[in-house]
């Protein structure tokens, strides 16, 4: 981009603070001029910093790599910090992920529905019984699996893939596919002492894998590129047969 | 040294009430329904397009159906029997579905407002599936009601008749759009969430099936409406003699059985 | 006025606070852990390279052992690090590895056979070990004699957040997101927990509790270029140092890390030059080998980082809109290798540079990457000086690092001093002599004189802009406290950011509403920064050496005659607008290994008196027990056993080393 030829932006803010009494949910409109490499993380901190103080919204790592920052971007969700304007029209309209409890502005809080979520499918290795000895040498691994393995734990917990979710917006019980890949990730790793029979507790229900609707918003979102639609393909593969048994 | 491993899977879920396993059930037994349905329908519109080879050659294969050609004369009753099976699937899928569609109008404006929001190709063909759905609903009922209660009143003439004396051509029309963009959009559907032919790159294979489901959708649409126009064009010309069966020339002597006069 | 009561109050959800609170959550302690933002989006989730553990799997790592991973260290540490310490680490680090492993993280495996690697610039084929097959795998990193560095892919920080923040919810241990603790509450020499505030309603609490650890992290937004997430302003580690009572050790070293992408300081890691990677210049010259020719791209980050800045002062950089930078040549990688193993450099460079790192080399220039400096405590983690006060990770000067740590150890100090401080918080806990009896009335009114202060600036007639201040501390700190240090710019930068810190007494805020209010939160956090700011400012103008990543151009050479010593900076009373300074010396008569040279860098080095007698003590100990097994020697070298947890003494197994 030559210099001195920089666009004039026009950030359409979703503005609203569920806390203050009275306030109301509206479009707050902000100019201000492009600058080479321009990501939305930038141009918010911006705005925050010379314009309008009060603006709520999360960044973190910046780089892509945390997820705090998902946010609806031209009626999109995607994360706003590797975002860059020059991709995006002049006039861009912001908007905070819908379905999570809202906290201002373009902040909410993703990370109390994924807690919540985590426990309800107790997202964790369930590990064997007995005693672990950490002066042995590890167990061994296939390297190919735990590469499978990497591959469907890179989520960043965003919460693009729910926001993006038809099927969300009409079950607020549903799993999304953030949890299905969980799931997946978990029956694969060797380490989880977990049975089908014990992931059909839960999601084996309207609220788990049975209630997605295959409509894939969250594959087309997914800022990581996770293989969702395999993914939860497969839990319900598994997860029929295991209802069929 | 040792570090406690004390989460261990499955404590204390033997003892515990298992989870349901209709939910599994279901959601099978929706997959199976429309399959079924889908391929019945791709099959049912072979059969009817056969118009389009001639008079002849719809009333063989409806003959064929009824029978005529293992008994050697026809049983219009075992049109029933397939049309009665037709009917459970069609409805057992209309209860299944049922669970998908917005259980309120708050649930219903949420989808569709999140839809014109996302702009997202496969939203947006549930949206499709949830409308034609619900449209079967009302448009498929009577046709299937007709042929379960007059199966013999199927033929050249006869179904020519219906068509256009009979004054089922729009229903025909409008039933034709929705079920191919139903049951399209639901093999489609099909294949993705169960993860058929989903090859070493499902993003490609995935796109491929899209194209491969707008094909299908494209053939049976442009065969469907020949077909129906075929019928209307029969109809209209058979207008003035509506009722009457249809003999092929080479059946002419043979008396014909069944389905009275 | 809400109380909370805990037993254990951890500040910050990182890999380090989380490690903590499992530690101490299994041994029966109620655990809250403090976070500004959900745990996993700690900045742990950045570290791309990997983790130090001496497993000794890959062929490049044979022989490795915590021998070798205790002198890389200390080398590294410029021997500013406390030797008793980094054995405790060297000796956990490979359990740490391995528990993780046990816990689901998917580190890399070794495949056996042959394999092509770029060492130096060259093709070479190594071949992996049957024995090895499926164990876990190192690559190579900076200042390390073997390949060392554990990893998952290039996402080691977010696989190893993953499953350590997984098992912390499946402890059921509560994450309190949003909070921000502000102050420390503290009475007679004793902390008792902290004065929170809920960045969601803007609301005060106070967290009581018998142990407080500080795990928040390092401190790199007191810097305009970091690599550091927006978050990692150190706010825990300043509050430590307002109760006037902890002390911050070391706080001028600071370390830059080579390879930040040009301009928005984003990393890229350590690992491109681990796998091959080049740094180039202008010219497309590989320039490392003129000044290293031993350690090349491999040398320290410090010397690394310094070399770089070296060149583009001899007009060698390229020049752009923005400032000059040099290059990152990683195409010799091939696609298949940046695509896989390095798929996370890869999206960045996509990204936020709209660079193909395949074909493209990449800007980069040195950016602050972290902070070896943090609240001084003893090997178990406690403040020596405010008792019930702990600290573990990267905001500790726990002191393994001394003045330059070394890639990969960082995210394992994290995990060891998680599992080792835990234990002696839940030891803590155990005694019953530190039961809370600190009266309600004493909290309540530590809380109201912080919600005033708040008050006071909502409130308040002052002018200043909260935010501009920070953006000023930031220039300063980036332009005249950074790779390149010397006196008279020094003392310019302490006077400016004491001018800042008064200034910073009479901020106004636009933004009056209650609530979360993000411009108070600017406000009452840069006023805290700037005390981290002189701290570490005024601290390298003090230390009139060059030391490990701290590097004066008026005092070029180590001199540990003067300055082997670790600097101890107290905030005495809330009108100071400077630390106070003391120093600690480090013993040299009970070091195992007595400074020497590092390898790489300069050799140029004034030694300590006692540098010379010490030497002679180990070269002799060595001699007489030569053929002696390596355990016996370092127990006669300096014991160290004793002072880890009793669960953590054992030895750690290894394919060529079995027990
Ligand atoms: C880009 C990058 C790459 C890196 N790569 C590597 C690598 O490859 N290998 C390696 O060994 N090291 C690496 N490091 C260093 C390493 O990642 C960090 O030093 C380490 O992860 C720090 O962990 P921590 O738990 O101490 O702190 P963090 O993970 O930073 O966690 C700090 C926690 O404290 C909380 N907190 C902060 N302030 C407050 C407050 N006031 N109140 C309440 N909570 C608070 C935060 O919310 C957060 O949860 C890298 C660092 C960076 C920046
Ligand atoms: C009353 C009539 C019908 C209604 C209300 C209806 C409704 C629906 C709905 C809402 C879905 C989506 C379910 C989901 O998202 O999981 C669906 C799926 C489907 N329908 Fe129908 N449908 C009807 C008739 C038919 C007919 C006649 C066919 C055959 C052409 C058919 C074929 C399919 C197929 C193949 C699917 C995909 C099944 C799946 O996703 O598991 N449907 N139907």
């Amino acid at each position: 981009m030559a210099n001195g030829t920089h666009r004039k932006l026009r950030l359409h803010v979703m503005r609203y603070n569920p806390r203050v009494p009275g306030d109301a949910p509206r479009l707050q409109t902000y100019e201000l001029e492009e600058a080479d490499g321009m990501t939305l993380f930038i141009a918010l901190t911006e705005i925050r910093e010379k314009q309008d103080p009060s603006l709520q919204f999360d960044f973190v790592c910046r780089a892509g790599i945390c997820g705090s920052c998902a946010m609806v971007i031209d009626g999109r969700p995607g994360l706003a910090c590797r975002t860059l304007t020059k991709n995006l029209g002049e006039e861009i309209t912001l908007a905070p992920l819908p379905f999570f409890e809202l906290i201002g502005d373009l902040s909410v809080n993703t990370g109390k529905w994924m807690r919540a979520m985590s426990e309800r499918l107790e997202a964790w290795v369930h590990m064997r019984a007995g005693e672990l000895d950490l002066t042995r040498i590890e167990e061994r691994m296939d390297p190919a699996l735990a590469e499978r393995i990497y591959e469907l734990d890179r989520c960043i917990e965003c919460g693009c893939c729910v926001a993006a979710c038809g099927t969300a917006r009409m079950r607020e019980d549903f799993v999304g596919a953030v949890g299905l890949n969980k799931i997946a990730r978990f029956r694969l790793d060797p380490r989880d002492a977990r049975t089908d029979a014990d992931y059909y507790e839960v999601v084996g229900d309207d609220a788990g894998v049975f209630g997605c609707m295959s409509l894939l918003a969250c594959h087309d979102v997914c800022p990581k590129n996770l293989p969702l639609a395999t993914q939860i393909a497969f839990v319900r593969r598994k997860m029929a047969r295991e209802g069929l048994g | 040294m040792q570090a406690r491993a004390d989460v261990i899977a499955g404590v204390g879920l033997k003892d515990k009430p298992r989870k349901s396993r209709w939910p599994a059930r279901m959601d099978l037994a929706q997959s199976v329904t429309g399959l079924l349905l889908g391929l019945f329908m791709w099959g049912h519109m072979f059969f009817v397009s056969s118009i389009l080879l001639g008079k002849d050659a719809m009333w063989t294969v409806t003959k064929m159906f009824e029978g005529y050609f293992l008994f050697g004369r026809p049983y219009p009753v075992l049109v029933s029997f397939v049309v009665a099976a037709v009917i459970a699937l069609f409805v057992l899928h209309a209860l299944l579905a049922l669970r998908k569609f917005p259980a309120n109008y708050r649930q219903y404006r949420a989808f569709s407002a999140h839809r014109r929001l996302i702009r997202h190709g496969d939203t947006t063909l549930w949206w499709v599936q949830f409308m034609t759905g619900f449209a079967l609903f009302f448009l498929a009922s009577p046709h299937l009601f007709q042929m379960l209660v007059h199966p013999g009143l199927i033929g050249p003439f006869e179904s020519a008749d219906r068509v256009w004396s009979g004054g089922w051509w729009p229903l025909y029309l409008v039933l034709l759009f929705a079920v191919e963009l139903h049951g399209g959009i639901g093999l489609y559907r099909l294949a993705v969430k169960w993860g058929w032919l989903q090859g070493a790159d499902a993003d490609a294979s995935r796109r491929r099936l899209a194209v491969a489901k707008w094909t299908l959708t494209a053939f049976f649409l442009v065969l469907g409406l020949a077909t129906l126009a075929a019928y209307m064009k029969i109809g209209y010309e058979h207008r003035d003699r509506a009722g009457e069966r249809y003999v092929p020339a080479r059946v002419q002597p043979a008396p014909v059985g069944g389905g009275g006069q | 006025m809400k109380i909370v009561y805990t037993d254990v109050l951890v500040i910050g959800g990182g890999l380090a606070g989380l490690r903590v609170a499992i530690g101490a959550k299994r041994r029966g302690h109620d655990v809250v852990i403090l976070s500004l933002v959900p745990a996993k989006r700690s900045h742990s989730k950045a570290a791309q390279g990997g983790m130090q553990a001496s497993l000794g799997n890959v062929i490049k790592g044979q022989g490795d052992n915590e021998d070798v991973h205790f002198e890389d260290t200390v080398r590294g540490s410029d021997w500013g690090a406390d030797q008793e310490v980094v054995r405790m680490f060297v000796n956990t680090a490979p359990k740490a590895v391995r528990e993780l492993a046990a816990w689901g993280v998917p580190w890399s495996r070794v495949r056996p056979g042959d394999r092509e690697v770029i060492i130096n610039g060259q093709k070479v084929t190594i071949t992996e070990r049957e024995e090895a097959a499926g164990l876990i795998a190192q690559r190579d990193f900076g200042g390390t004699k073997k390949w060392r560095t554990c990893y998952v892919s290039d996402g080691t920080g977010h696989a190893m957040i993953t499953a350590v923040g997984d098992q912390a919810i499946a402890d059921r241990i509560p994450v309190h997101e949003r909070t921000e603790a502000i102050a420390l509450i503290h009475d007679a020499g004793r902390c008792y927990g902290a004065i929170v505030r809920d960045l969601v309603t803007g609301e005060l609490r106070a967290y009581v509790a018998k142990a407080t650890a500080i795990c928040s992290g390092g401190a790199g937004r007191l810097y305009r270029v970091t690599t550091n997430a927006v978050i990692c302003e150190g706010i825990p580690t300043a509050i430590a140092l307002e109760t006037g009572i902890a002390a911050l050790g070391n706080m001028e070293a600071i370390q830059f890390h080579p390879t930040g992408i040009f301009p928005a300081g984003i990393l890229v890691t350590e690992g491109c030059r681990g796998d091959g990677g080049l740094l180039k210049d202008a010219d497309g010259h590989r320039f490392m080998p003129d000044y290293e020719p031993e350690k090349k791209e491999l040398a320290s980050r410090d010397v690394v980082s310094r070399r770089m800045e070296e060149h583009i002062a001899k007009g060698k950089g390229v020049k752009s809109r923005f400032g000059e930078h040099l290059w990152l040549d990683i195409t010799l990688l091939g696609e298949k290798h940046i695509r896989n193993n390095l798929r996370e450099v890869y999206e960045i460079c996509h990204y936020f540079l709209g660079v193909d790192p395949v074909r493209e080399w990449i800007p980069v220039r040195p950016a602050q990457h972290y902070t070896m400096g943090g609240v001084r405590t003893d090997h178990t983690g406690e403040s020596p000086t405010l008792k019930g006060l702990f600290a573990a990770g990267e905001a500790a000067c726990w002191d393994m690092h001394g003045f330059n740590r070394l890639g990969g150890n960082s995210v394992a100090e994290t995990v060891v001093a998680g599992m080792i401080v835990g234990e002696f918080i839940a030891d803590f806990c155990d005694r019953a002599e530190n039961a809370v009896n600190i009266p309600t009335r004493l909290v309540q009114e530590i809380l109201a004189a912080e919600q005033a202060k708040l008050d006071a600036l909502v409130g308040g007639r002052g002018t200043e802009d909260a935010a501009a201040l920070k953006v000023r501390m930031q220039e300063i700190m980036t332009a005249k406290v950074g790779i390149f240090r010397d006196g008279p710019v020094l003392e310019q930068a302490v006077a400016e950011l004491e001018q800042l810190l008064v200034r910073s007494r009479n901020i106004g805020l636009r933004c009056k509403g209650g609530g979360a209010n993000p411009e108070l939160a600017t406000a009452y956090r840069v006023q805290k920064m700037l005390k981290l700011a002189l701290c570490v400012a005024y601290g390298a103008y003090t230390r009139t050496e060059s030391r490990g990543a701290h590097f004066r151009q008026d005092f070029p050479r180590r001199n540990d005659a003067e300055w082997l010593r670790r600097t101890l900076a107290t905030w005495k009373s809330g009108s100071d607008t400077l630390p106070t300074l003391a120093y600690e010396p480090l013993d040299v008569a009970r070091m195992e290994l007595p400074p020497g040279w590092r390898g790489y860098g300069a050799k140029d080095y004034i030694d300590h008196p006692a540098t010379a007698a010490r030497a002679a003590e180990v070269e002799a100990v060595r001699r007489r027990m030569a053929g002696a097994d390596r355990f016996a020697v370092q127990q006669a070298l300096m014991p160290f056993a004793h002072l880890l947890p009793a669960r953590l003494r054992g030895r750690n197994e290894r394919i060529d080393e079995r027990f």
